[in-house]
């Protein structure tokens, strides 16, 4: 079995992120929980987290998680308490995403983050950074505003995301409290190339495209646009990919058929989460301007994603969220999007081919 | 308020730009080329006409000279570039269309490396008085009129610091200058003794015909390349080659390109000057606007540098689908040897999908086909996410003339997906393994009665492993049972390893993901009716006997099926073996 287990891991590095690899991962991991050490299964799911996180599966890594964690207590001197909390922070960015777990439940997890932040010496700094997200999320604009300050007022340590991903977080936080202005700035750097990682400028894209049409500042967004459509791929980013589905849908409807064709299966695969949701609602922006005129070509999974699916799977994923947040956010929110759909129809003028 | 100014330390930055800047201590030849090549330009500029050279001489001891008749430098030139840091004679243009290569200003310190000095005599073209400059590491220099007469230009002087002496030897500096700067326009010269050899005579690859270039390549890969595809870009002002390589590559590899700057190179190992769907060919590129970064090994990545690649992407492109008309053999060879970089790129690539994808061999119950072989015959196609599921099905959708195709492999999931593009009528399905076994023939009434117990006992038993069991009669006839699971089953289990591992807060969390994400996924279990073991093991009368059957069944179909085995699968195959074991052991005593 060792064999096996060997020859899945070699196989594992040249695949591309996806569903794929994961099955070839969950073997490992299954291989190693029954016929190798306890250390094996921890690093096999260790290696799993990056996976299944890339692959769209944010659950999946939550569970493996778990494992890891309970291990980790029973024997602290085993593992590495560092990259046990790395991964802890990641959990806390996810969780709230998933309308299926309470707000108790998620507020635990954060807790006990918290402690053990607290209790190995860490900085709180990823604490307040991930749960004004969170905040957000749920439209408590001055929760979250206090919740920034303390993020910013916080050192930095070993646990904080680097500097790139922080700027682009900070970018994060301001656009969705609606400083678009300061955001715009606290991205710049990245913008103009000066701070970069593994997922930035990439995910910076993204977030700057709606403020930047808000701000009709169009020739940067089609600068943008045009450079994003390039480098981001995969199923972690749908959500991302549903900006950039929106905006070509008014600038460019081919380009916006190929993101389509391309993303829709993550879309349908992912679970019911914040990102779905969002990209939802961009597929259902493309589809009605692409069922205003009679269309010889057929979109991929036709008979499955109809205006009809969608309207209901964006309702009842909205109203997982606002029963969840236990307000009426969620359509605040989405009649926000809704707006700013038209006025980028508006902007570029929908160009009839 | 008191304006002040920072404080820098010399002798720091002068270690910093000089020891950590640059890759290798070889680049300040290729810095002193530049910059005899740059004055040349210059002087060139003014309207002077005279036989442009550069002159690298090598002495006892370690010295070595480097001449050239350019432009030269005046008092304040000196002054204002060569002690300055950062400051060059060749930035102002920056924007412009220029000749020049350099730009930085900090290309002499890389002498600073190799030389615990430089002497540095020259006379501007402006001007009649020879200068001589002494700089130093610690970031001191002299600067002293001399009375002696010199020829307009600049001379470098070095000598090799302890443990750099190499960088001095003939072999090594002839080596160096050809490497840098074969392709340069000026005329550069080594001169040993009294034994003179111009370094640069030979016509840059780019510039040479197609049989010229094959031989060319030939000449330094010692493998003839399969074709060689022009490479231009307007935009980027480059011209060059793209050889394609007669031998597979690795996705992994390192691409090394060979990139020259306005024929100085720049880099060769530069890896992302051409697309990276394109690591079937190396490529020879000469540039005249791309910028450099200051290291000069690399350029930067901004939009003009992008577009360039885009640009030669498209030669490439271009090339191989005329190709196809043009020399079919040819293109077949090239798919051949290059058959996971094509892939790669269908994938990436609408035009070149619809191209190469009926040239491509997918593994299908029908064998090892081309997509065009596979598209002859069949318009329904099913395809497997996974090699796994793909080897569940494969002998038995094979006897059910069903065209599955393994998307397990690398892209091939998405070639294939991709394929109801070519063609409105093709249709593409994802197999669902699990329900794969519900098309087979279902038994008469009377079978089906016979069945039944043996079925409702299979499932009593294999509950507890996820498992639920169905009978159907289907070919071929060797094969018992057919077991197929989806790829949540593994997942299934790690989270219920999960639940039961975690703490109590994450106990409740796992539930949640496994209860209201994820539907329980039973795996399946479908006993062949056309089976002779089957139908023995169902007529058994003896209920350990049948339960010993379906333990034995199932753990096969799973050692069968490379699937791991836990514990109590283990446990149940060998009482199961054990039992028929004792079976037969002891019943052939009691006949006896």
């Amino acid at each position: 079995m060792k064999n096996r287990y060997d020859e899945l891991r070699r196989s594992s590095w040249s695949m591309p992120e996806g569903k794929q690899k994961l099955a070839v991962l969950e073997e490992m991991i299954r291989i190693a929980d029954q016929y190798m050490t306890e250390e094996d299964a921890y690093h096999a799911r260790i290696s799993y987290f990056t996976a299944a996180s890339e692959a769209g599966a944010q659950e999946r890594m939550i569970t493996a998680f778990a494992w890891c964690l309970s291990k980790y207590d029973q024997s602290p001197s085993m593992y590495s308490r560092h990259e046990l909390m790395w991964y802890y922070k990641w959990v806390i960015g996810m969780i709230w995403r998933f309308p299926v777990f309470s707000l108790m439940q998620i507020e635990a997890v954060f807790e006990d983050f918290k402690q053990r932040c607290i209790e190995y010496g860490y900085s709180l700094r990823p604490y307040y950074h991930k749960r004004s997200g969170f905040l957000l999320s749920r439209g408590l604009t001055q929760e979250a505003a206090e919740c920034y300050k303390q993020w910013r007022g916080a050192s930095r340590d070993g646990l904080a995301d680097c500097r790139a991903c922080e700027q682009n977080a900070f970018g994060h936080y301001l656009f969705a409290a609606n400083q678009l202005k300061k955001g715009m700035q606290a991205v710049r750097p990245i913008l103009d190339g000066k701070m970069s990682c593994h997922s930035i400028p990439q995910a910076t894209y993204s977030e700057v495209m709606v403020p930047l049409l808000k701000l009709k500042q169009y020739e940067e967004a089609i600068a943008v646009g045009k450079k994003a459509f390039r480098v981001i791929k995969g199923p972690q980013f749908i959500e991302e990919q549903g900006v950039f589905l929106e905006f070509f849908t008014v600038t460019d409807l081919p380009k916006a058929v190929k993101i389509y064709n391309e993303t829709i299966r993550y879309g349908l695969e992912s679970k019911s989460s914040w990102e779905r949701l969002n990209y939802l609602l961009s597929v259902r922006f493309f589809l009605r301007e692409w069922h205003k005129k009679k269309r010889r070509k057929k979109l991929v999974e036709d008979g499955r994603v109809t205006l009809a699916w969608l309207d209901q799977e964006i309702a009842a994923a909205a109203d997982a969220f606002d029963r969840r947040n236990g307000n009426d956010y969620m359509q605040t929110y989405m009649a926000d999007k809704e707006k700013h759909m038209n006025r980028m129809i508006d902007a570029f003028q929908l160009q009839a081919e | 308020m008191k304006n002040m100014n920072f404080q820098v330390n010399l002798q720091g930055v002068i270690d910093l730009l000089s020891n950590h800047l640059y890759s290798e201590p070889g680049v300040f030849i290729r810095e002193l080329l530049q910059n005899g090549v740059d004055a040349v330009t210059a002087r060139k500029r003014l309207g002077h006409t005279f036989d442009e050279a550069v002159k690298v001489e090598i002495y006892s001891s370690h010295n070595i000279s480097f001449t050239d008749n350019g432009c030269g430098l005046t008092e304040d030139e000196i002054d204002q570039f060569l002690a300055r840091i950062g400051g060059s004679t060749k930035r102002d243009d920056q924007d412009s269309a220029d000749d020049f290569i350099g730009q930085f200003g900090v290309g002499l310190l890389s002498c600073f490396v190799v030389s615990e000095e430089i002497v540095l005599i020259t006379r501007s073209a402006l001007e009649d008085d020879a200068l001589e400059w002494r700089g130093k590491p610690d970031g001191t220099y002299s600067i002293k009129k001399l009375k002696r007469q010199v020829p307009i230009g600049t001379t470098v002087y070095l000598k090799a610091k302890p443990e750099f002496e190499e960088y001095f030897e003939y072999y090594r500096v002839s080596e160096l200058l050809e490497k840098y700067g074969q392709y340069l326009p000026t005329t550069i010269m080594l001169v040993e003794d009294k034994f003179e050899r111009t370094i640069n005579e030979s016509k840059p690859p780019w510039l040479l015909d197609k049989p010229e270039a094959m031989a060319y390549v030939e000449g330094i890969t010692y493998n003839k390349p399969l074709d060689i595809i022009p490479l231009t870009s307007l935009i980027g002002g480059v011209n060059g080659i793209a050889h394609i390589l007669p031998y597979a590559v690795s996705l992994q590899d390192e691409k090394k390109h060979r990139v020259y700057l306005k024929n100085m190179l720049l880099s060769d190992r530069m890896n992302n000057i051409l697309p990276p769907w394109a690591f079937f060919v190396n490529g020879i590129i000469n540039t005249n606007s791309l910028r450099p970064t200051a290291s000069r090994e690399a350029f930067q990545e901004n939009d003009l540098f992008f577009a360039v690649r885009d640009e030669l992407g498209e030669c490439i492109k271009r090339y191989l689908i005329e190709l196809a008309d043009r020399d079919p053999d040819l293109f077949r060879r090239i798919v051949l040897i290059h058959y996971a970089s094509i892939k790669t790129m269908a994938v990436e690539d609408d035009e070149l999908y619809a191209l190469f994808v009926r040239h491509l061999r997918f593994e299908t119950s029908y064998g090892e086909l081309t997509m065009a072989e596979i598209l002859r015959d069949h318009k329904e196609l099913l395809v497997t996410p996974t090699l796994d599921e793909y080897r569940q099905v494969a002998r038995v959708a094979r006897a059910q003339e069903l065209m599955v195709i393994n998307g397990g492999y690398v892209h091939d999931l998405d070639l294939v997906r991709k394929v109801t593009e070519l063609d409105e009528d093709i249709k593409v399905d994802i197999l669902n393994t699990l329900e794969f076994a519900n098309q087979f023939e279902e038994l008469d009434l009377e079978d089906k009665l016979t069945a039944q117990p043996f079925i409702d006992q299979s499932n009593a038993l294999l509950e507890d492993f996820q498992c639920r069991a169905l009978v159907r009669w289907f070919e071929p006839a060797d094969i018992p049972v057919l077991y197929n699971t989806n790829q949540d089953v593994n997942f299934f289990r790690l989270a219920e390893e999960s639940e039961q591992q975690a703490n109590a807060l994450f106990a409740d969390v796992v539930r949640v993901i496994k209860d209201d994400l994820y539907d329980v996924p039973y795996a399946k279990l479908c006993f062949n009716y056309n089976n002779p073991m089957v139908r023995k093991a169902m007529e058994a009368r003896d209920p350990h006997l049948r339960k010993a059957s379906i333990e034995l069944f199932y753990t096969q179909a799973l050692l069968l099926g490379n699937h791991p085995m836990g514990p109590a699968e283990l446990r149940m195959m060998n009482d199961s073996l054990l039992q028929f074991m004792n079976r037969g052991l002891d019943g052939a005593e009691v006949n006896r």
